[in-house]
């Protein structure tokens, strides 16, 4: 419950769009993204608006991004891995 | 290949009353499997913090920790990672996707729904913006994963839940900006009333409230959100009175926003079981009808926990307990008396308590009938689907009141999270009946791989694989063996 940390936590490192991104070890993905300060993880498919994570807990499906290729991974549900290959829709380059 | 198993009891949910039930059913023998899809058991109440965050920060409810340990040291085979996204043509058949994607069939003799709940949002304009999230997500990210979720936080809806969370909040330094709370639960007079029964519950939700009066943290009761704004992240509210939610009276920035009016029952699996359910007249929910056991109206089937109506993790608990004695009679086992009053006298009494706390907070029904009618036509009602609220009317004036006739015209609720966040304000929005739409299969999207990979396996299939669960220690008393899982008709089951 203490704000300050009483021992420093080891960390890994993963790759948002191609960019080097520290985390806390075992966090979730969402967590590490949000950490960064990374809020668009994906665009709506009919409106092409920037969206989020929403839910937290794996039902709004608003959290999507890719991981070392594989599309639809809720980062909410995913706990971050040194070497991930995250991709989100928010900052690379759109058709 | 698609692997199918059996087992006696299959429990879908991993959180308190998933738990209760599958320790008390293993250490009597039974096999039993918890599948959960989270990567960890212990729900959403009992989600467990990251090792690292916990050696370093401690351990967010260890409680739910030991229970786990337990859980496993009983012998039960957890799954987790484990995603039940539907049923199959036999009714009883779980249809299951592992971590790597392969599909599962599972089968019970006995199923107890254990899926918890989710939170309930009401739509406002800019609830799509990125930065806006539900208060259970800021929990999680403070609980299990040491993030603040912003530098400074407007949490909003309704309900008791909003007090922990911005404590929480507050221990990661957060600016928490206020608290909107759409009732005005937080008079003495009412606190008082409880404080006879239910001293320790209350002390609880008062311990919240004084942390917050100390760090001067606003609070706003009647009070609603109107509207957020901002461009790839939200960056300020728009407040308004409950009763005149067209009137803005207050603006404030923040770079995120929690909205939530407490939770529903998460029922789609239970429906797609073909248990019945009903509305609950305060709540406007879908909720399963059941016994006082949690038998649902499928003989084999059990509904616990949350999923069963909203609680809170003890009762939960408690009902998860209540259902696994039930099943371990109809089994034959000897259930001394005293074991089995003692989870329902628990259950009564927090049923009580959780009455009370309900009456503090306006009800979801009066709310829905409140808040949808004067959300703007230009409001983002669906959120998948991107479907504004003035679709939806201009499309309900013509389907004579039928949600399903306007789901399929709009496209409101046909996403992929299947009208979980927008369905009941939909049908507010519509003002059709029933106010649920009707669970469908996949209940969460399934990849294509599985489908196929499943598909593939059906027409050729005869092993059933042996079970993982049959550990050595763990005596299966003979009456209590499953049938064999004979051959199944050809052709069932194929992914729509």
């Amino acid at each position: 419950m203490s704000a300050k940390a009483p021992a420093t936590p080891s960390t890994v490192t993963f790759e948002v769009n191609g960019r080097p991104v520290n985390a806390v070890k075992g966090v979730s993905l969402a967590a590490a993204l949000v950490g960064d300060r990374v809020w668009t993880f994906r665009r709506n498919p009919v409106s092409d608006e920037p969206r989020g994570p929403f839910c937290g807990m794996g039902i709004c499906l608003e959290c999507e991004v890719t991981v070392d290729g594989r599309p639809g991974v809720r980062a909410c549900l995913t706990p971050v891995r040194p070497g991930m290959r995250v991709e989100t829709a928010g900052t690379e380059e759109r058709p | 290949m698609t692997r199918h198993e059996e087992r006696d009891v299959v429990i879908v949910g991993g959180g308190p009353a998933g738990l209760a039930a599958a320790r008390r059913l293993a250490a009597a023998g039974l096999r039993v499997t918890v599948l959960d899809e989270q990567p960890e058991l212990g729900g959403q109440y009992f989600r467990r913090p990251a090792p690292e965050v916990a050696r370093v920060w401690g351990e967010h409810r260890p409680e739910g920790r030991r229970l786990v340990e337990a859980v496993r040291a009983a012998g039960v085979e957890c799954r987790t990672g484990h995603l039940v996204w539907g049923v199959d043509d036999d009714g009883r058949t779980l249809l299951v996707s592992d971590p790597a994607e392969h599909p599962v069939r599972l089968r019970g003799r006995y199923v107890i729904v254990a899926t918890g709940a989710y939170e309930r949002p009401f739509p406002f304009p800019g609830w799509q913006l990125p930065g806006v999230t539900t208060p259970g997500f800021a929990q999680h990210l403070a609980a299990a994963d040491h993030t603040p979720i912003g530098e400074r936080v407007l949490l909003a809806g309704s309900g008791p839940f909003l007090l922990p969370v911005a404590c929480s909040l507050l221990a990661l330094g957060v600016n928490v900006a206020g608290i909107a709370e759409a009732g005005h639960p937080y008079r003495p007079g009412l606190r008082a009333l409880g404080a006879v029964r239910h001293p320790a519950r209350l002390r609880e939700l008062a311990g919240y409230a004084a942390r917050l009066a100390r760090a001067r943290v606003p609070l706003w009761q009647d009070t609603v959100v109107v509207r957020a704004d901002g461009g790839e992240r939200v960056t300020s509210v728009t407040l308004a009175a409950t009763a005149a939610p067209t009137r803005a009276v207050r603006t404030v920035a923040v770079d995120a926003l929690c909205v939530g009016y407490g939770f529903r029952p998460q029922s789609d699996l239970a429906r797609m079981l073909g248990c019945a359910v009903r509305t609950d007249p305060a709540t406007g929910d879908a909720t399963p009808v059941l016994t006082a056991s949690g038998r649902s109206t499928r003989d084999d089937v059990y509904v616990i926990g949350e999923a069963a109506g909203i609680g809170g993790a003890p009762i939960a608990a408690a009902r998860g307990l209540t259902a696994a004695l039930d099943i371990l009679a109809r089994e034959g086992h000897d259930v001394p008396a005293a074991e089995l009053r003692r989870p329902a006298r628990a259950g009564r009494r927090l049923e009580r308590f959780k009455k009370l706390t309900d009456a503090l907070y306006p009800a979801p029904a009066e709310l829905a009938r409140l808040l949808p009618a004067t959300l703007p036509d230009a409001a983002t009602l669906c959120r998948c689907e991107a479907v504004t609220a003035g679709e939806v009317r201009r499309v309900a004036r013509t389907t004579a009141g039928d949600v399903n006739a306007t789901k399929a015209w709009t496209r409101a609720g046909m996403g992929p999270c299947q009208g979980r966040e927008c369905g009941f304000a939909v049908s507010a929005v519509a003002r059709t009946s029933p106010d649920v739409f009707p669970s469908r299969l996949p209940v969460r999207p399934v990849p294509v791989t599985t489908l196929l990979e499943m598909a593939r396996t059906e027409a050729t299939r005869t092993e059933v694989a042996p079970t993982e669960a049959t550990r050595a220690g763990a005596a299966r008393p003979e009456a209590a063996r499953p049938e064999p899982v004979g051959p199944e008709p050809a052709g069932e089951g194929e992914a729509a």
